[in-house]
């Protein structure tokens, strides 16, 4: 117990353990009942990841990777990453798709949790039909931390094989940087690289000084990488725009000159035009310009 | 390399660039294009229509809009900063008439429009005008003008221009068309203007508007109807010249 600047007397949490007396109260309270359980069950279903088949939408009964051999994995978070490579990469081959997760958290724009829309934010996987061991996922929706365990063994399963490469690409608001310059002056967007300890190849940029925080799924993944000894490594942009941006997007192009790319990219010109019209589509509901 | 402060407010930059002004000349990139074609005897404005929502009440997103009597203006950019150019435009035209009880010239307005431009590339705390303007009318001596404004404050008289969108594509099709045969009708110059535009605008007629003004008439601006007119007619047009041009292979 203890007294408040106002003289209330309030219960503080105690390390050193409670007395016995206390005990018995809180495990009354702390005793679960019917309601509660079917509330938590309620919850943890409204919440649960699950990656279904794209004809049947059904789910896979085994994780993605433990179905499907995979050599090469690149994985796209957010809305400039996924534009990148829906431009770049998708365009320049045939990809099929092969799955997709879906997911419910207070992140989303919607209450009913059964029918997410596709055209908001989704999180697709595909393969290459010339060479269905490289796989490729477009993540636009938020995965929440409880979430993310759950996506990593949907996806990669709980023995996962060492033999094969992992790309994930992502960006972060260049506030995130730590460093002792001012934010005003460093020139974003701009890339980082980190990478996991089995991962032997150069990174195209500089590697992200310490402290090197990383958030969200792709420090899910890449920790799961780094815990299993898969060679992964994470491309993060940090820009000053968070919404789709040409400029945020085009500075994953040093990407497409490293060994994790390489083969998948065609023509690029071309794909510089598809991305710009990804722009324009995006941009002709506002009513700024005329 | 830019440092960054010059970007943020309109300053020289040391290699003499104004970024601020720059920018906001890509901003006027984003607004759907304008053309403005100068003829013998008449002034022409064509619009892309910029696609509006389902909920929303067509008539509040004009890009054409009278100045005054005899001159009006087609703009691309930024909405908001075109409404207050304009308004400010209007006022500056009845300000002129009722003190030296002369309408204004196309020229002194355009320049009127201009000078505040170019005061908020020159003003702490402001931002450029995100806007191009395409100002047409005639003076008092009869002849057609037609002048081109843009964000950085400078005007010049051009006899065919576009702004907006896609504006180089479609100048570069006015270089080549823009002939004195083909400005030598009312009926041409029209058609000259629908056919640029239809070279840049997404499903045809239906997209486009159109706006002239002949001497000593009124500004008339076209229903969806007469410009389907024009569309079609153009298009018969472009089938003959190929049946032709197929007859002449074989």
């Amino acid at each position: 117990m203890a007294a408040t600047f106002f003289g209330e007397v309030v219960k503080a949490p105690c390390r050193a353990g409670t007395e016995d007396e206390e005990e018995e109260e809180e495990e009354e309270g702390r005793r679960e009942t019917p309601e509660d359980r079917e509330v938590r069950q309620q919850l943890a279903r409204k919440r649960e990841v699950r990656l279904l088949r794209r004809q049947t939408k059904t789910s896979l009964e085994v994780s993605l990777l433990e179905k499907y051999p995979c050599s090469k994995f690149i994985i796209a978070i957010g809305n400039n990453a996924v534009a990148f490579l829906s431009s770049f990469v998708m365009n320049s081959g045939v990809w099929e798709e092969v799955g997709c997760a879906k997911l419910w958290n207070e992140w989303c724009r919607t209450a009913d949790t059964t029918h997410l829309s596709s055209t908001e934010a989704f999180c697709g996987f595909y393969h290459l039909k010339s060479n269905p061991s490289v796989f490729l996922c477009q993540c636009s929706c938020y995965v929440a931390e409880d979430q993310q365990y759950q996506w990593l063994e949907k996806v990669f399963g709980s023995c996962p094989r060492k033999n094969m490469q992992i790309t994930i690409l992502t960006c972060r608001h260049v506030t995130d940087y730590k460093t002792l310059e001012s934010t005003g002056s460093l020139p974003s967007p701009f890339l980082k690289a980190l990478k996991t300890q089995n991962f032997k190849d150069p990174a195209c940029c500089p590697l992200l000084e310490q402290p090197n925080i990383v958030h969200d799924l792709p420090a899910a993944v890449l920790s799961y990488c780094q815990v299993w000894k898969i060679p992964a490594i994470l491309y993060l942009c940090y820009t000053d725009v968070m919404k789709l941006d040409l400029i945020t997007v085009e500075a994953f192009k040093p990407i497409l000159s490293t060994r994790s790319l390489k083969g998948l990219v065609k023509n690029i010109p071309q794909s510089t035009e598809i991305l710009k019209k990804l722009m324009t589509t995006n941009e002709i509901q506002s009513n700024i310009y005329t | 390399m830019a440092s960054r402060y010059d970007r943020a407010i309109t300053v020289f930059s040391p290699d003499g660039h104004l970024f601020q002004v720059e920018y906001a000349q890509e901003a006027v990139k984003k607004g759907s294009t304008a053309v403005g074609i100068r003829g013998t005897n008449i002034v022409v404005l064509g619009v892309e229509k910029k696609s509006v929502a389902k909920l929303q009440d067509e008539r509040t997103v004009r890009k054409i809009c009278a100045l005054d009597d005899h001159v009006c203006m087609a703009f691309a950019g930024l909405t908001a900063d075109a409404r207050v150019v304009i308004n400010r435009a209007r006022v500056e035209c009845q300000s002129h008439k009722l003190t030296v009880e002369d309408p204004v010239t196309v020229e002194y307005i355009t320049r009127f429009i201009a000078t505040l431009k170019q005061k908020y590339t020159q003003s702490n705390g402001r931002r450029p005008f995100g806007i191009s303007a395409l100002i047409v009318g005639f003076d008092d001596d009869g002849i057609p003008r037609l002048y081109q404004t843009d964000p950085s404050g400078t005007y010049h008289a051009w006899k065919a221009n576009a702004i907006g969108r896609s504006a180089k594509t479609v100048r570069e099709f006015l270089e080549k068309n823009y002939t004195e045969d083909a400005i030598a009708s009312d009926n041409e110059a029209i058609k000259l203007a629908i056919k640029a535009l239809l070279e840049v605008v997404q499903s045809g007629g239906k997209n486009i508007e159109l706006a002239i003004r002949r001497r000593n008439q009124p500004l008339k601006m076209f229903s969806a109807k007469e410009v389907e007119l024009y569309v079609t007619e153009i298009e018969k047009e472009k089938e003959e010249a190929e049946k032709k041009k197929s007859k002449k292979s074989v």
